[in-house]
């Protein structure tokens, strides 16, 4: 048991559930060690290969479609101006 | 990335041109996250921009709480979140409740692998071009679309998004398993609908 290979293992030594294992992965906060063990879990995991795949076809959608294309150039002037009068 | 819970704290000492070089150099970078930021918040380009330019002045004016160097983004970030709650939120008198008492029971559950239930496809997804992932997300509680923003979109990790929301590291977690459950059911519905256009 404290040789597991798991690199998900917490030190309170609880077994990861494939939710917890797929969340860490998904929320794109795993170790390299966990991504790689990860991946080989998928291997014999359909649940988690499904999921995980649809997972990151969400991600590569919102990515694409939901990072606004940048704030109008006005902006960058009214502040700088601004910041000019204060610090005057 | 201690910056951003010493917002106000442990007051650095900058000349005048070290001010402007952190703001051009440190700040300005991420004006364009941070009007998205603003924008997925209040679903208002408008109120996006007022919320950007009111983060920039007061960052800029409480620059001698920030140390160089250090992460400048979850800085701004916290600043403009609390501008949109302390401001934008109060004006607007959105109500705002999400069900955190429902939230938290979920790591406690024991049949917890249940819940992988991929009945949304990924070709239905592939299919999405349009504006259904964008509407799905300003679906969301507030709440659930900013933990969205913060992890998809900005590549924060769970202890600069804790530091960002004021919350613990177990409630961004449990808050970003329900915002993605609750995305996919509405994308889910999306998939049905043009399962139908299609058929
Ligand atoms: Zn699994």
């Amino acid at each position: 048991m404290a040789t597991s290979p798991n690199p998900f293992i917490q030190a309170d030594g609880k077994k990861p559930t494939c939710l917890e294992m797929l969340q860490l992965i998904v929320d794109d906060q795993a170790t390299e060690e966990q991504r790689v063990y990860f991946k080989q879990h998928m291997d014999h995991c359909l649940p988690c290969y499904k999921e995980y795949n649809v997972d990151l076809a969400i991600r590569e959608l919102l990515k694409a479609k939901c990072c606004g294309g940048g704030c109008p150039e006005d902006i960058v002037n009214q502040i700088k101006s601004k910041i000019k009068t204060i610090s005057a | 990335m201690e910056s951003a819970s010493e917002e106000y704290t442990a007051r650095q000492h900058y000349t005048e041109s070290e001010k402007q070089t952190i703001f051009n150099d440190e700040f300005m970078p991420h004006i364009h996250s941070m009007y998205n930021f603003g924008y997925r918040l209040t679903l208002d380009r408008d109120d996006a921009k007022d919320l950007v330019q009111d983060t920039f002045l007061k960052a800029y004016r409480f620059v001698e709480s920030f140390q160089k160097g250090t992460n400048a983004k979850a800085w701004l970030f916290r600043i403009l979140k609390n501008s949109f709650i302390n401001d934008y939120r109060k004006k607007s008198k959105e109500p705002n409740k999400v069900d955190y008492q429902e939230v938290e029971t979920y790591y406690n559950s024991e049949d917890v692998d249940r819940q992988i239930t991929p009945d949304l496809r990924v070709e239905s997804l592939k299919d999405m071009m349009g504006d259904e992932i964008s509407n799905a997300l300003n679906a969301l509680d507030v709440d659930f679309r900013t933990v969205i923003i913060l992890c998809d979109l900005e590549g924060f990790k769970y202890e600069e998004m804790a530091k960002i929301l004021d919350i613990p590291i177990g409630t961004v977690r449990s808050r970003l398993h329900r915002a993605r459950n609750l995305l996919k059911e509405k994308l889910k519905s999306y998939a049905k609908t043009m399962g139908y256009n299609n058929a």
